[in-house]
């Protein structure tokens, strides 16, 4: 993760930003070096977004269900 | 008789010219309130609020019901359950503050999840890193605890236990009596609820309530119109009791305005008014006009917190006027902190019998008493 995303989800944490922290840790995913990086930073943006009641949180949900990362 | 070293109940139970009250120890002692939990708060239908607290879906609000953490949630669905505030993983409080709740109610600790309705939707990391889900955690059994509740009058009432008839059955002669204001009730909302702490135990503001002898002492206001001879006595042992006026005589704001009336009342509530207490802990108060309910919150056997709310039969009220009446009642209500605190001190006289009653005027509180002691006797029966 890059020092500037990783600054970014300190000061969404720190700022209790849930709608920042589903985009941020999405991102994180994204550019993650590892399937399991990317699974790792998924589920928080899972939580966060299904704690947010977001409409994202199905589409992440599955996404982590196709990586053998949740149930279905 | 009790086999209970704690206290003896059976002067309690004779008739009001004989009977005694309650001995000091249900008012002081930490292992008789502890008791109480047990016999008096569980296994009945006890209120912990008023749907007021939890107005929009996703409204949430922690509450300690006697020690017990719970906490109240306006789901998505409309519905408002009551759940043990406590997460399915490492025990942790699920809710400190009352917050709104849009989508999953998040642990802070490990972020387990649960919907509206109790159950478990995500178990983060649990199979270990951004593994999501584990064979041995079976989410359909890992539900939130939800506590079996009810709203009447405004109030939500939990039976913890579980097991208490439901509530319509347990308090069925009640609901029959006031069954002319089973109507939308509205809360006024932030200017009609106030708290007033008493450093006394629970019973006593409870036995306060339930007579009117006090009222001409304690509120000398009420003379001019409300006379001690006003007032008739609410009596049905087992189920409640309280005190009743003919003269209940409606505020009226400094144009003449007054609050809408409940409809299709009976020709009774023109001028009456009547006071019960759901025991353990709730006290209602019914009116043409309005209707008040004060939650009682124990915090220990010498701290009550008293949550006082005000209902109307509009939601176009006025404010002036709503004003007005809670501060008119706030008034009633601190007058008698003096009386309940002033026998939560007494209760330190080493050998005090449970005092007496008046034949004529104590009923309604010795039924209280008796309420207690039957359900303190058959708890101890058990035991």
């Amino acid at each position: 993760m890059s020092g500037d995303l990783d600054a970014r989800l300190l000061a969404a944490h720190a700022a209790g930003d849930s709608a920042a922290l589903v985009r941020l840790y999405s991102d994180a995913a994204d550019a993650a070096a590892s399937e399991d990086a990317a699974g790792f930073f998924l589920t928080h943006a899972y939580i966060f977004a299904l704690e947010l009641g977001a409409a994202e949180a199905r589409q992440i949900r599955a996404r982590l269900v196709r990586m053998g990362r949740d149930t279905g | 008789m009790s086999s209970s070293p704690l206290t003896d109940l059976s002067a309690v139970q004779q008739s009001v010219e004989t009977a005694r009250g309650l001995l000091n120890a249900h008012y002081t002692d930490p292992a008789v309130f502890a008791e109480e939990r047990e016999a008096l708060w569980f296994p009945t239908w006890a209120g912990i609020g008023v749907a007021a607290d939890v107005p929009e879906p996703g409204d949430a609000k922690p509450v300690d019901f006697v020690g017990v953490p719970l906490f109240i949630l306006h789901g998505r669905d409309g519905q408002i359950r009551v759940f043990q505030n406590i997460c399915r993983h490492r025990g942790m409080i699920l809710v400190t503050e009352p917050r709104k709740i849009e989508g999953a109610i998040r642990c802070p600790y490990h972020s387990w999840c649960y919907s509206h309705q109790g159950k478990l939707v995500a178990t983060p990391h649990v199979g270990g890193p951004g593994q999501n889900a584990h064979a041995a955690i079976n989410r359909d059994e890992l539900g939130l605890i939800e506590v079996r509740s009810h709203i009447w009058m405004g109030v939500i009432f939990v039976n913890l236990s579980g097991d208490a008839p439901a509530f319509a059955d347990q308090h069925a002669d009640l609901i029959a009596r006031w069954a002319e204001f089973d109507a939308p009730l509205h809360h006024g909302g932030a200017d009609s609820t106030f708290q007033l702490l008493c450093h006394t135990n629970w019973k006593l503001a409870v036995e306060n309530y339930c007579e009117s002898y006090h009222l001409p002492w304690v509120h000398p206001g009420l003379n001019s119109y409300s006379r001690l001879e006003d007032h008739y006595n609410i009596e049905e042992p087992g189920k409640f009791s309280g005190q009743g006026t003919l003269v209940y005589r409606q505020i009226k704001g400094d144009d003449g305005t007054t609050f809408p009336d409940f409809p299709d009342l009976s020709e009774k509530w023109d001028s009456g008014g009547e006071y019960l207490t759901v025991a353990p802990n709730v006290m209602l108060g019914v009116q043409r006009d309005h209707v008040f309910a004060i939650v009682l919150e124990p915090r220990g056997p010498t701290e009550t917190l008293e949550h006082v709310h005000l209902l109307y039969a509009s939601d176009q009220t006025s404010d002036a006027l709503r004003a007005k009446n809670a501060a008119q009642w706030k008034e009633v209500f601190v007058e008698d902190i003096g009386v309940v605190e002033g026998m939560q001190a007494a209760r330190g006289a080493p050998g005090f019998d449970g005092g007496r009653f008046s034949p004529v005027m104590d009923g309604p509180t010795l039924i209280f008493h008796q309420w207690v002691a039957g359900r303190l006797a058959e708890y101890r029966a058990r035991a």
